[in-house]
């Protein structure tokens, strides 16, 4: 029962911790009115592709993605998942710089990036070590302190609030759907780690379900509340509209004269968690991909995790990161489409095909 | 055992990576915190950029001014920087005030703001007012009125509707997106220093697209405020033979389009309370009266405006849903010309 919360609570923390920073822009970039149905196609889409994974993993009774990979054949899952272990790392090594380059702005001006990135891969390796208990149980205890945090920020922000900058009206959700920007947005919404966990009970779509809710509500005020402060011919011109949205709050009364302090600092515990899990699937895969050498998951994190650090202190600049981890984004949209649907469909087939032997 | 002991070292070492985050810090006591600051720049010459900054000398607090010229204003910061006795640290900044003959050079202006905001270390909360004196002088004003208490200039800014409906405050941010957006325009409070009181309020200058077109009274900019929705609670007004307080107001406007003109019938509602008047003069007259001069303000003000293509009161943000997003774009140009506003002032007797 525990473990179901938990598993919504991780589900909320990995996706918000991808929606604050580069999502708002591209989201801008794509419709100039009618945000909102940007941000509810994609987490429709999200709602539907889940349904499938799961629909796919219900039909092999406690095994995980990669035992269902294997069952294919071990080519099969060598094809398929080391690209995605690739995938993987890279996204781990840029979210983590892109997150590091915004708390230097915020509150560590002078700290060198590599400084900081270390206490983060240090820590987020050191809690994927440990297991998916610990994530889980440590995941908990983050939601509680992070989520007052981000609805303080989200309600202070009203008083910079002018309604009039939003313009409500429709717009047809065609010209979106073909622009290739909005799979990039689909490369924000992960769930594809809810196929490592190896429970006897299967998590259903249900349990997800509110989840879904908060996490889609999460991302519209994410998008709204840049719209609402600065309207949107301002935040297109802004390179980061949701942290300048927090930093244009001042309230005299307020003991702490910066909101955005707040936003940082919710930053730091959901990217350490966001990692931990992405490394945790790292570990996990490679373990039971190559069985031939018996090396511990742990070992397989610790160098994955050096690689992936190696790879976020090389990337030059703010604008290359951007740029890189779109391309890393639109690479992880692609296997949020595939990994669900080759897994429903072999499932399908292997049921028909047994159900067929049986007679 | 031994191995889980030595795990447990590790861990307790690489609690110092936490270090990281005390990286070249400066101490409170080691640094200069600038509150205010201002900028000048004569035509054709250098900026010129004067800083407040509170100082601690064998206990006794007081204030200066430093003051630097250079090419850009981002030089004249690393200049002064490095000529202080202690690390200067600009985060704390609250007031900027800009004198006027370079704010009302169109790109230089623009640069400035674009600066202000995009710079990482003056927050963009700060506040912004316009000088026709010397920056130099308000500055020293402050220094020597307020000295380190130099924050509560924030408090001149924002003393709240119900206590001073007149004044108001814009801070960078507004001033960044008011050179961006469509349909609003904005006015920044005019200041000069004062002989008793730190600051005098003199008016506003009104703002089209980041630029300075217009100067207007207090009267005026209050005017403005209240098509904010701000509460004109608090605010006094004389009519020579008597004089009154307003102790409630609210305004509704009412948009449509006609013949594709836009057009705003707008009702200002006010409740008076009578402070003293001259014998024999009846309510019925003091209310006709206010009616009529608020009236007058507002016809004036707009007819300005209009002239400029300036939508101070923000007329265009509510036309957000009848124009589409492209037709909003040509609002100041092809719109706001021919809005007509049917304003009717109601004033009540509390």
């Amino acid at each position: 029962m525990t473990n179901r919360i938990q598993i919504g609570i991780i589900f909320i923390i990995v996706n918000l911790s991808f929606g604050y920073l580069v999502y708002p822009n591209l989201v801008y970039g794509l419709v100039k009115i009618a945000h909102w149905e940007v941000v509810i196609c994609q987490c429709f889409l999200q709602m539907i592709l889940i349904w499938i994974y799961i629909r796919g993993l219900g039909y092999f009774q406690g095994n995980d993605v990669i035992d269902i990979y294997l069952k294919m054949g071990r080519w099969a899952a060598i094809i398929f998942l080391s690209p995605f272990v690739i995938n993987l790392v890279t996204l781990v090594a840029l979210n983590i710089r892109m997150h590091t380059e915004v708390i230097i702005s915020i509150f560590l001006p002078r700290t060198p990036y590599w400084s900081i990135m270390i206490l983060f891969f240090f820590i987020s390796t050191y809690t994927a070590i440990k297991g998916i208990g610990t994530i889980l149980r440590s995941s908990v205890f983050i939601f509680f302190i992070v989520i007052p945090l981000v609805v303080f920020s989200f309600f202070t922000s009203v008083v910079n609030f002018d309604l009039h900058n939003v313009t409500p009206s429709w717009y047809s959700p065609h010209k979106f759907l073909s622009n290739v920007k909005f799979y990039y947005l689909l490369g924000f919404s992960s769930f594809l780690f809810l196929g490592f966990f190896s429970f006897d009970k299967k998590i259903t779509f249900r349990q997800l379900f509110v989840s879904c809710l908060g996490v889609a509500l999460f991302f519209l005020s994410v998008v709204y509340i840049p719209l609402f402060i600065f309207g949107q011919e301002t935040v297109v011109t802004l390179t980061t509209p949701f942290y300048e949205a927090m930093d244009s709050v001042d309230i005299s009364w307020f003991s702490f004269n910066r909101q955005a302090i707040f936003f940082g600092i919710s930053l730091v515990g959901l990217v350490i968690l966001a990692n931990a899990v992405m490394f945790w699937m790292i570990g996990r895969i490679m373990k039971k991909m190559f069985t031939f050498r018996t090396v511990k998951s742990s070992y397989w994190i610790i160098a994955f995790s050096v690689c992936a650090f190696i790879l976020a202190i090389y990337v030059p600049n703010k604008y290359l990161i951007e740029k890189y981890f779109l391309w890393c984004t639109s690479a992880q949209a692609y296997f949020m489409i595939i990994i669900p649907f080759t897994i429903f469909i072999y499932g399908f087939l292997t049921k028909r095909g047994n159900l067929g032997y049986e007679k | 055992m031994k191995n889980n002991k030595r795990f447990k070292l590790l861990i307790v070492f690489m609690s110092m990576l936490l270090l990281s985050g005390c990286w070249n810090i400066k101490d409170i006591n080691k640094r200069s915190l600038p509150l205010v600051m201002g900028i000048s720049k004569e035509e054709g010459k250098e900026y010129k950029l004067s800083l407040q900054i509170p100082i601690l000398e064998n206990e006794n607090q007081i204030s200066k001014v430093v003051t630097g010229k250079g090419e850009t204003v981002a030089s004249i910061l690393g200049q002064i920087r490095t000529n202080s006795e202690d690390a200067v640290d600009y985060s704390q900044i609250r007031l900027i005030v800009i004198q006027s003959n370079l704010a009302h050079n169109q790109q230089e202006f623009k640069e400035l703001i674009k600066f202000l905001m995009v710079s990482e270390e003056i927050p963009s909360r700060a506040l912004v007012a316009i000088s026709d004196e010397n920056v130099e002088d308000v500055l020293a004003n402050i220094s020597e009125k307020l000295g380190v208490q130099a924050t509560s200039i924030y408090d001149f800014f924002n003393k709240g509707s119900d206590w001073a409906p007149e004044i108001f405050s814009i801070s960078i941010w507004e001033l960044y997106r008011s050179s961006y957006l469509y349909t609003k325009d904005i006015a920044i409070p005019v200041v000069r220093s004062g002989k008793d009181t730190v600051l005098v309020f003199e008016g506003s200058d009104i703002l089209k697209n980041g630029n300075i077109i217009e100067r207007i009274s207090p009267h005026e900019s209050q005017l403005i405020n209240v098509f904010q929705n701000e509460n004109e609670k608090g605010k006094i007004e004389s009519l020579g033979f008597a004089s009154l307080m307003v102790t409630n107001s609210s305004i509704k406007n009412k948009i449509s389009m006609r013949n594709n003109k836009p057009h705003v019938s707008s009702d200002l509602n006010l409740k008076i309370y009578i402070l003293e008047r001259d014998n024999g003069i009846t309510d019925k007259r003091i209310r006709k009266e206010l009616e009529k001069l608020i009236e007058k303000r507002f016809y004036i003000i707009l007819k300005k405006t209009q002239g400029r293509q300036a939508d101070i009161f923000g007329f265009g943000q509510q036309f957000q849903h009848v124009l589409s997003y492209h037709e909003l774009k040509d609002w100041r140009d092809e719109y706001y010309p021919k809005l007509k506003v049917n304003f009717k002032v109601h004033a009540n007797m509390e």
